[in-house]
């Protein structure tokens, strides 16, 4: 909301700068975000009048202007169409300053010298000002030599202000006033009167009245006015819309804007002679139904839109925007003015579903005061009369209840001391009866107030409190630590789970990332996810900003990858790794299933070059050794099995299990995916769940061990088909229970080996628990083990 | 052979100190001991000597023979070490490596700057009693707008617009406040809890993203003041940002709270004293923190008698505290995952 210093200081009188001012009503609640200085570099700026015009000999889009005030007289030459002799114009002579800060000469237009200019509105410093091309045309009274600046009242201080949504009052100037009273003792409120209305028509038109067919609606009321002639509106309510934000546009449309601005009570006026039928029913919209707005668009509604309707038809959208079809033109005679009361539910959900952000609808989303319909009206009617727009009656329709709703809220002394510290209520009072209440009852210890009817936000004790508390000042009060601690407080298991895990794998070299829970539609075709994988159903946002991001992550695994390739494409080319903890949407029947996930991915680099050559590349092991060491910081076991994701190398997928269960993936991505995404090197990845990493166990210890252990190497030629962790188990199943553990050390193809085949090599540790273990003992265990193997069919080396 | 009646064993100790200085490696000096001090050396044949020498001559003798032979060990030993200590050197040198060539394996990875900040926000509050409480990021209508006091049509919804979900009645929650609101129902009061998570709203550009992080508190006890509150959040600013910075409460409004505030803090980058201040705008103040004191409605939907407990809570932006104190000036670029950016945190 923009606020003029100069109408503000007019309402209520202050004796205070408006830095000041700004600060305190921040302080309050209702934040000062800009305050700008008008037309404060204008400066020598006169009022004068246009006595002849000569055609330029040279140029024929020029016009030579002799300007005279007083005795003086000028020279200047114009381009400007809309001047005509005996016009009152703003005059910028040499020397005088414009609204951009550039300082006027004499120039010279081809032979002809021009002392200074004219001035436009925009030149002024106030481009609303003017709905016409050119120079700014100034009433016919204006002084002759006066200043312009000071005469249009254009230097000011406009204050941005951001009402937050319960503070519907502070949307009009009389509401700021109000505030601004209540802030600062000693200041003085000025009154406004407006003339009495009464509530018999004498209208000399066969207006059959108004209906109101919906509860949507309790109040409506209607003035009248004709002979009109239809007109700019003073040039000084026209510089104050301008310096609130509002365009002028006409004396009638000017004066509901006028009085919206001062009341908050928005107004609209119909052209009686286009209404379809003499009378005005308000009723709730037909679904499908249609009405074309003011601004021009056309609006399909649905069954709980609040219209404005006239022989049946619509002619507005109650509390949002008149319709087209009696709108105000410049052959208007006889016009209706609306002052209604609408309840904000409905007009909000109108506006927003239209997408109309109106003046009027975003007061009365926010609550207008009932009683401040028939004062608009009043206000409007008197306005027209001074401007003499018409012929204006004072007396109006009336329809509905005007009654007041009366509402009393009680403050106890005990609980305004338990929120603030204090809790004196004369002091309470003092603080109140400025912003409108009125004590009904007060003693020690309670103290009971009317709440005024513009105070819809004012309900409970607690909205008293903080009345009196942001009066007073927040900083007025002690800060302290709470005390009373009544359990020790914990991180808990989820977030210490979460801490560990993003720790160790930053600690082994993986950058944290967090992506958007949104994802592009195209993941499920980068990645070749098949239509029958859950992943490839997600939900959807209904109003997403964008397609890219219009789907919620059924994995990390997109953001993974997605990171690798915007890196790539912004020049990334080494070796890097990623990984992120976050929540991913599965969709289970019609259910959404929440979940929480890790991921990493290991790009191997588009340069990969290094002084110690591959002995320091990545690969499928390296990943496989961060997630197992991931479930080591868990003490957990996790098996890595082969398995086969749409996505992962046909020869280099695994599943990772967890107690017998698939908790997730490691893969290299397919060649074919590689190739279509342009990766230039390889990527691994993984994703698995977080729940497994809640079932930590606890950690334990064994025995110390007494004895030595002895070591046996045993190698074994199998065929390639069979796995590492297949042979491990073959050799623990068969060896003795004094085997206490099974290495892997050499894994070798080639020479000496058939085709098709690998020679593992194993070392194994012989412990006894109770003795040291004698050469010979171990000896005759191995060569058991040995012939054991064999005649399992297979070959040792 | 060594005629015992002339040898001088001066003359041996100076022989031998002559040899030693020639010797250049550890066998040189194995050597030696074999030809002084071995079985057939010289040394040892003086001593079988002495047998040959008068009886009152023995003892002198004897002993200057023994002293010879402690003298040959121990400058044996001494050359022997300070051989060693050579040749290590020699192959040290020959070993030297250019200790300044890169690493091998990894290097540490990097943390984002809001998971690091939300961390640490975690624990500062958990050092204040509050315990951590987590909840989903899909919701419902009821926890994320009813339950604390915001009616359909209310226009606090214009202040939050909404992701939602297609084909169902769900939402991306728009603050961390439905978790609250759960918290109460789990545990009823007395409640102290803070709720860290991603929330969404409609909204892109460089001050807003439509995915951020919120850490929100609650507090509800018997008879707590607004001063409690101030007080929490003044030591959470302290400990955030390593020193006592100016703080300003204004009036504000939030549905859920009444009365409601909002937190300003100095500008930490220029203290209030650069009217072109980029952060501040020149204004000297940070938005950092919305609060107030429970709005019983909101208490009442949780299950919790307003007429005994009252509370206040608060929300923050985590991304905002993360770039006040990493210097970030674009908010969504935390969110593209630039790896160039994000290693460059670790330095
Ligand atoms: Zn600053």
């Amino acid at each position: 909301m923009l606020v003029s210093w100069n109408w503000l200081t007019e309402l209520v009188d202050l004796q205070i700068n408006v830095n000041d001012f700004a600060e305190k009503l921040t302080m309050a609640g209702a934040e000062v975000e800009n305050l700008s200085y008008t037309a404060q570099k204008l400066d020598g700026i006169i009022i004068a009048k246009v006595l002849e015009m000569a055609p330029h000999r040279e140029r024929k889009n020029l016009q030579v202007v002799t300007l005279v005030w007083g005795d003086e007289r000028a020279i200047c030459v114009t381009g400007a169409q809309n001047v005509k002799e005996g016009d009152i114009v703003p005059y910028a002579p040499p020397g005088a300053t414009i609204a951009d800060g550039s300082v006027l000469g004499i120039e010279e237009f081809d032979g002809v010298k021009s002392f200074g200019m004219m001035l436009s509105a925009d030149e002024i410093g106030l481009p609303l000002l003017s709905q016409e091309e050119g120079i700014l045309i100034l009433p016919q009274d204006a002084p002759l030599g006066g200043d312009a600046a000071s005469w249009l009242g254009i230097k000011d201080v406009v204050l941005d202000v951001s009402v937050t949504p319960n503070r519907g009052d502070l949307l009009s100037m009389v509401g700021m006033a109000r505030e601004a009273h209540a802030l600062f003792t000693g200041s003085r409120l000025k009154e406004l009167n407006f003339s009495s209305t009464t509530e018999l028509s004498d209208w000399p038109v066969s207006f059959e009245g108004v209906t109101l067919e919906d509860s949507g609606c309790p109040l409506y009321c209607l003035g009248f006015a004709e002979e009109l002639e239809i007109a700019p509106s003073p040039i000084k309510c026209r510089v104050r819309l301008a310096l609130c934000g509002v365009r002028p546009i006409s004396n009638v449309v000017d004066v509901t804007n006028y009085v919206m601005l001062l009341l908050g009570q928005p107004l609209h006026a119909f052209d009686l002679d286009k209404l379809p039928a003499p009378e005005i029913t308000v009723r709730s919209s037909r679904n499908g139904e249609k009405i074309a707005t003011l601004d021009g668009r056309e609006h399909i509604l649905s069954s709980d839109d609040l219209l404005i309707t006239s022989g049946g038809l619509p002619i507005g959208l109650a509390g949002v925007m008149g319709g087209a079809n009696s709108e105000i033109d410049e052959n208007t005679r006889r016009i209706l003015i609306e002052s209604a009361h609408f309840l904000p539910a409905r007009i909000s959900t109108t506006a927003r579903r239209l997408g109309i952000n109106s003046e009027a609808a975003y007061r009365y989303a926010r609550g207008v005061d009932k009683a401040k319909a028939p004062l608009a009206l009043s206000c409007a009617l008197d306005l027209m009369k001074k401007w003499k727009c018409g012929k204006v009656y004072t007396s109006v329709i009336r329809e509905g209840d005007a009654a007041p709703v009366e509402k009393f809220v009680p403050l106890t002394a005990k609980k305004l001391k338990t929120y603030t510290g204090a809790g004196d209520l004369s002091e309470a009072s003092s603080i109140l009866i400025p912003l409108g209440f009125e004590v009904k009852s007060c003693s020690e210890e309670k103290a009971i107030y009317k709440v005024p009817g513009y105070r819809m936000d004012v309900e409970i004790e607690e909205d008293l409190i903080e009345e009196v508390a942001r009066i007073k000042g927040y900083d007025e009060l002690a800060a302290r630590l709470p005390g009373r601690i009544h359990d020790s407080a914990t991180i808990g298991l989820e977030s210490r789970t979460e801490r560990k895990i993003r720790e160790t794998l930053m600690a082994r070299g993986y950058i944290e990332i967090l992506n958007y829970s949104f994802i592009s539609p195209k993941f499920i075709a980068d990645l070749s996810i098949p239509a029958s994988d859950s992943r490839a159903n997600p939900f959807a946002l209904a109003n997403p900003l964008s397609m890219d991001q219009s789907l919620l992550r059924t994995f990390l695994l997109p953001g993974m990858v997605n990171v690798i390739c915007d890196n790539l494409r912004k020049g990334w080319r080494f070796p890097v790794r990623i990984f992120e903890i976050g929540n991913i949407f599965l969709r289970e029947g019609a259910n959404l299933i929440e979940e929480k996930h890790i991921a990493g991915a290991i790009f191997l680099g588009k340069d990969d070059r290094s002084p110690y050559g591959d002995a320091v590349r990545d690969d499928f092991f390296t990943m496989k050794g961060d997630i197992l060491a991931l479930a080591d910081a868990f003490r957990l076991k996790f098996d890595v099995l082969p398995g086969s994701e749409p996505f992962g190398h046909a020869g280099q997928t695994a599943d990772v299990i967890s107690d017998g269960r698939k908790i997730g993936f490691m893969a290299k991505i397919k060649p074919s995916i590689e190739r279509r995404l342009e990766l230039p090197a390889s990527l691994y990845v993984f994703e698995v769940t977080f729940e497994p990493f809640l079932m930590a166990k606890p950690p334990r210890f064994g025995e110390v061990h007494r004895f030595p252990s002895v070591y046996r190497d045993i190698s074994l030629i199998v065929p390639e088909d069979v796995t590492v962790k297949e042979i491990g188990e073959l050799i623990g199943d068969l060896s003795s229970d004094l085997v206490t553990s099974i290495r892997l050390f050499d894994i070798y193809k080639g020479k000496n080996i058939p085709e098709g085949h690998r020679s593992l090599s194993f070392t194994l540790e012989y412990r006894h628990p109770d003795k040291t273990l004698s050469d010979e003992e171990v000896d005759e265990l191995h060569t058991r083990l040995r012939a054991q193997i064999e005649s399992r069919g297979l070959k040792l080396r | 052979m060594v005629n015992p009646k002339t040898n001088d064993t001066e003359d041996v100790k100076n022989a031998f100190i002559k040899e030693l200085k020639l010797a250049k490696r550890s066998e040189d000096l194995n050597e030696l001991r074999i030809r002084y001090l071995g079985r057939k050396g010289i040394v040892t044949q003086m001593l079988k000597s002495l047998g040959t020498l008068p009886p009152e001559d023995r003892p002198a003798m004897g002993k200057a023979i023994n002293d010879l032979k402690s003298t040959i060990e121990d400058m044996l030993k001494r050359r022997m070490e300070e051989l060693a200590l050579l040749e290590e050197r020699e192959q040290e040198r020959k070993d030297a490596i250019d200790v300044t060539q890169p690493p091998k394996g990894r290097p540490w990875g990097g943390f984002h700057p809001v998971v690091e900040v939300m961390h640490e926000l975690m624990d500062i509050f958990v050092g204040l009693g509050f315990s951590v409480a987590l909840g989903p990021e899909v919701e419902d209508d009821f926890h994320n707008f009813e339950a604390l006091n915001i009616p359909p049509h209310h226009p606090a919804r214009d202040m939050q617009d909404t992701f939602y979900l297609q084909g169902n009645e769900l939402l991306l929650r728009t603050h961390t406040s439905p978790v609250q609101v759960r918290s109460m129902l789990k545990y009823g009061a007395p409640l102290r809890i803070v709720c860290p998570g991603k929330v969404y709203r409609r909204d892109s550009d460089p001050t807003h993203s439509p995915m951020f992080h919120q850490l929100e508190g609650l507090l509800i006890d018997e008879d707590v003041s607004i001063s409690d509150l101030k007080g929490c959040m003044v030591h959470f600013i302290d400990k955030v940002f390593g020193r006592p910075l100016k703080s300003r409460f204004r009036a504000s409004y939030f549905p859920f709270t009444e009365p409601s505030l909002e937190m300003d803090v100095e500008c930490i980058a220029c203290s209030g004293k650069d009217p072109a201040c980029r952060i501040c705008k020149g204004t000297g103040w940070l938005e950092i923190c919305g609060m107030g004191m429970v709005h019983p409605k909101v208490l009442r939907a949780g299950g919790i008698d307003p007429e005994v407990y009252n509370g206040f809570a608060w929300g923050l932006g985590i991304d905002r505290v993360a770039m006040l104190k990493y210097s970030l000036s674009d908010l969504r670029i935390l969110f593209f995952g630039d790896i160039a950016f994000l290693a460059g945190g670790v330095n």
